[in-house]
């Protein structure tokens, strides 16, 4: 990914795709794609093929799983859906980006003060 | 706990590889439609619709690709990759796979087939716990081989053993015994001490060691069986320790089994295992006592110098009580039980394992030298794959991967080969090479195979493995990787002549000295000569007197034969050793004085019948043989070997003189009646001990109960060996008895040199044959590189001589380089040799010389045949080539 304006930061995508399938539901990759540029205002420019790697690392660490099942346009797809673990996962990710977004925000007030 | 899970998912994703594969495929084609439908309802066109899809989601192939990467295990991917790769390669190039794998068929195949065999002698471990720690001590004196520890100092030294944590003794040797009950066996049986099989750290199998109150004398015979014994005889039957057994005539309560991997320190063959008994008493009283053999387990952290420095004081005690002019000859002996389980086989398997392993590298070097050829000409290749973005690493491992198959197909041909060589040498080799029988393939064989495999391949992979192919060659620029290639290719060829120069002067001294040893005289004829082995058992001829008789009736048997030219009896036949022997100072000559220091050596002797000079043809130098006379009680004649009538009377006939013999002061004075020339006593090599004969008769000196019949005769000798074992089987049908002829002992005695000089031989054969291919393909290849500038030089002028003297002359720098080599490892490597060599010095500038000789011849013959390639390129082709 390089790094331009509105680039996904590495291991954000993680935490969209979590927060995703916890507020929505279930959903096919497609849906997960339209949610997180609806809900970023298309502010973030998401490279949608980076999206599957990330739902494989998901599972493999298995805080997603997925299952095949027909979509709303009688498509087969697969569906992932949120794990107990993913949703233990979720509260420890969100902790951890609030510290750090919490020191980069101080860290720019300081700088301004100085 | 992820690690697992991943890990896990990782190997799923790898086995399932095309499944998961189309349902991604699937996924994503409905990802880009939904994308697509999506722009259409936006109102752009089909076309504009589906490229701006695909712009939205970005690469479609990286994505997979990223997605695989992460789902399988792409390492091994991409190395199943490499091996299809490799495996279609080598199918596509048959006469290259059949050379490298034939080539390391025969390095690997001999490195293990020796490697199983001198494993067993030198590193695995013994069948004791903690063998490291088992020692063999005690006193060597001239008279005795081994160390060896007399009844009344060891049951004093047993009260402080010293360094030790624990010491046992046995009788020396085995002894026959004699089942005798229904089915009687003759068997071997050992007598121990209570403290054996604990010494040993060994715990029978079934039952129990014998109590200290049971290895008393008188005490109630007991008896432990080897496992072999239990199930042959018993059928391994549990029930056998409510059995008693007869042996000798004397019941014996069955009280344990041994287990079945157990052996004898000295590994001599034993069935049953009976208590010693040792009569403290009776040893003290008739002093020096009985021999026996000590062993020891060191305690822990002592090793064998302190174990040595330690025994130092009770060594000095020792020697004092022994007869002031012996002292100086007696030497205090401790050694590791593998040390003396394997003394004279140590140094030649180190020697074998040593040039089996020069042939596996030079075995490894020519496979090397193809591999770097087949490089030069898949440069081409490599380049193209480098310029489409191999990384350089990427390339080495497809190299190794390679090497690895082509070293895993030579490792798996060479264990065939060496189950069948291993099998060969069982069955041609000598007796006395400890535990040879039970060489083979096993785990631990396989596992040294294995690892030998890879460090070959390792080895002969490196160096095509570093080749950087350089993309020059793409624009036309074709000599440039090649030359560097051809350096390290003639470096190889160096490499290899030298080492097969060593193996060849190695070998030369060896079976020099074998032909020596062959035809060394042995003071006898051996030629249409038969023996005949017999021992009869104690219990069945107690008395000296029956044990008299029944040679006496064989001999009168045997005599009524036509076909006999001589017959004679004996306790002990030349060369083999193994005769009584006494020491020079207990020869007492009438009117002399005694010896006034040492013992004078060894001095062996023989009990012998009349005929036994004329049958194995030994002249009598001076006065005359025996007669038959000479048998009567009454009679005292002796007949001295030549060696020991000169050592006892120098510058006079011995003939007539008297002497007194064994240190008995009430002895009778013998008679010097003759004096025969000298044969080998000792084998073939020493001229062992100077001897002397006395006539066989019955007398309680010669105990009689072990013989040989010598027998020389007309007839073909299998027949006369039918007819002399029925002879004596209708004497005693349950007689063990071994026939052989003359020449089949003698012969025995040349099996290990044998073995050793063929061995070494077969070796250096083997490298010179590899040695030769290499030089061969070298220049061979120089050849096919170079036509092009060789078509040019004829072109311009230069004459086919001039041609064959180029390639001639580096082939030749090869050549001279390696015999330099060679020569310099040659010289250090025979030093080793030394101690195998009868009347051959190992620094033999003749053997030198053939050797190089030899190899030189080969290696201009194998560079002659491109060298004349060379000479007969047309400049026309070679300038049109490519």
């Amino acid at each position: 990914m390089e790094s331009a304006h509105g680039e996904v930061l590495q291991g954000t995508l993680d935490l969209m795709v979590l927060k995703t399938l916890e507020v929505m539901g279930p959903l096919h990759g497609y849906a997960i794609a339209q949610r997180i540029q609806q809900v970023s205002k298309d502010l973030l420019k998401l490279n949608q093929g980076t999206l599957y790697p990330a739902l494989l690392r998901l599972e493999q660490r298995g805080w997603v799983r997925s299952k095949f099942g027909v979509s709303e346009n009688n498509r087969k797809a697969r569906y992932y859906s949120l794990t107990a673990a993913g949703r233990r996962q979720i509260k420890t990710e969100a902790a951890r980006w609030e510290r750090m977004a919490g020191v980069i925000t101080g860290m720019l007030a300081g700088t301004k003060g100085a | 706990m992820h690690q697992w899970r991943v890990s896990f998912s990782r190997a799923w994703g790898f086995l399932q590889k095309r499944r998961l594969d189309d349902q991604l495929q699937e996924e994503l084609q409905a990802h880009l439609d939904q994308l697509a439908e999506e722009n259409i309802r936006r109102g752009m066109s089909r076309e504009d619709a589906r490229a701006a899809a695909l712009c939205e989601f970005g690469g479609v192939e990286q994505t997979k690709e990223i997605y695989r990467q992460q789902r399988g295990l792409p390492f091994l991917d991409v190395a199943l990759q490499d091996l299809r790769f490799a495996l279609r390669g080598l199918v596509k190039r048959p006469g290259f796979t059949i050379a490298v794998v034939l080539t390391l068929m025969l390095g690997i195949g001999a490195t293990t087939a020796v490697f199983s065999v001198v494993d067993r002698i030198l590193f695995r471990s013994l069948p004791y716990p903690h063998d490291d720690r088992l020692i063999s001590f005690g006193l060597l004196a001239p008279i005795e081989r081994d160390e060896f520890m007399l009844g009344a100092g060891y049951i004093d030294f047993r009260k402080e053993p010293g360094p030790f944590e624990a010491i046992t003794s046995m009788a020396p040797g085995t002894t026959d015994c004699d089942i005798t009950e229904q089915n009687p066996v003759r068997l071997n049986c050992a007598q121990v001490e209570q403290t054996f099989l604990p010494t040993f750290g060994t715990e029978p199998l079934l039952g129990r060691n014998f109590t200290a109150e049971e290895d008393r004398k008188d005490a109630p015979l007991v008896a432990l069986l080897s496992y072999g014994l239990w199930k042959s005889r018993y059928g391994g039957n549990p029930e056998v320790l409510r059995k008693t057994i007869s042996l000798d005539g004397r019941t014996a309560q069955i009280i344990g089994v041994l287990p079945a991997r157990f052996e004898m320190p000295t590994l001599r063959p034993a069935d049953i295992l009976i208590p010693q008994a040792l009569d403290e008493a009776q040893q003290r009283k008739s002093a020096p006592g009985a021999v026996l053999r000590t062993f020891a387990r060191l305690k822990p952290g002592v090793d064998v110098r302190q174990a040595t420095a330690a025994l130092q004081p009770w060594f000095e005690l020792a020697v004092s009580g022994a007869p002031q002019q012996f002292r100086k000859e007696i030497h205090l002996s401790v050694r590791t039980l593998r040390e003396r389980q394997s003394s004279d086989a140590r140094l030649a398997s180190r020697i074998l394992l040593g040039s089996v392993f020069a042939v596996l590298l030079v075995a490894c070097t020519n496979v090397a030298n193809l591999l770097l050829a087949r490089a030069t000409v898949r440069e081409r290749e490599l380049a193209v794959r480098a310029a489409l973005g191999a990384s350089r690493g990427r390339l080495a491992r497809q190299s190794l991967t390679e090497s690895l198959l082509l070293g895993l197909l030579g490792g798996a041909a060479g264990c065939g080969l060496a189950i069948v060589l291993i099998r060969v040498f069982v069955s041609i080799a000598p007796e006395g090479i400890p535990r040879l029988q039970q060489a083979g393939l096993d785990v631990r064989v396989g596992a040294f195979t294995l690892l030998v495999t890879l460090a070959a391949a390792l080895l002969f992979g490196v160096a095509p493995a570093r080749y950087k192919p350089s993309t020059e060659i793409m624009m036309g620029k074709e000599q440039v990787g090649a030359r560097r290639g051809g350096s390290l290719r003639q470096t190889l060829v160096v490499a290899e002549i030298a080492i097969s120069i060593v193996l060849l002067a190695s070998a030369g001294p060896l079976l020099r000295s074998l032909w020596k040893l062959q035809n060394a005289p042995t003071g006898m004829e051996t030629e249409n000569v038969l023996t005949e082995q017999i021992s009869l058992g104690s219990y069945n001829y107690k008395e000296a007197a029956q044990q008299f008789a029944f040679f006496a009736d064989l001999e009168a048997r045997l005599r009524r034969f036509p076909g006999v030219v001589s017959l004679a009896l004996s306790d002990s036949i030349p060369p083999a050793g193994q005769m009584r022997s006494t020491i020079l100072a207990a020869v007492e000559v009438a009117g002399k004085p005694a010896l006034a220091e040492g013992t004078g050596g060894p001095v062996g002797w023989r009990a012998v019948t009349p005929d036994y000079f004329r049958a194995l043809a030994i002249p009598i130098i001076a006065g005359r043989g025996f007669r038959e006379e000479d048998r009567l009680p009454a009679e005292n004649p002796i007949i001295l070997g030549d060696a020991l009538a000169r050592e006892l009377f120098p510058g006079e006939s011995a003939v007539g003189k008297q002497l007194r013999l064994f240190k008995t002061p009430d002895g009778p004075w013998r008679t010097v009646v003759g004096v025969a020339s000298n044969v080998k006593n000792d084998g073939l090599a020493t001229n062992g001990d100077p001897e002397f004969y006395l006539p066989w008769k019955n007398d309680p000196l010669i105990n009689l109960r072990a013989g040989y019949v010598i027998v020389r005769t007309r007839m073909n000798s299998k027949s006369a060996a039918s007819w002399m074992r029925s002879e004596t089987g209708s004497l005693d049908p349950t007689l063990p008895v071994t026939i052989e002829t003359m020449n089949q002992r003698v012969g025995k005695l040349t099996e290990r040199p044998r073995f050793n000089a063929m061995l070494l031989c077969l070796f250096a054969g083997i490298a010179v044959v590899l040695a030769a291919v290499g030089i061969y393909g070298v220049i061979g290849f120089l050849v096919v590189e170079r036509t092009r500038e060789i078509g040019v030089r004829l072109a311009l002028g230069a004459t086919p001589q001039s041609i064959l003297k180029m390639v001639m002359s580096s082939a030749a720098r090869c050549t001279i380089g390696g015999a330099i080599l060679g020569l310099l490892g040659a010289w250090f490597c025979t030093r080793m040799l030394e101690s195998l060599l009868f009347e051959v010095r190992a620094h033999d500038p003749v053997m030198f010389g053939l050797a190089i000789l030899a190899l030189v011849a080969v290696a201009l013959c194998a560079a002659w045949v491109p060298a004349r390639r060379a000479m007969c390129v047309d400049p026309m082709i070679a300038l049109r080539y490519e």
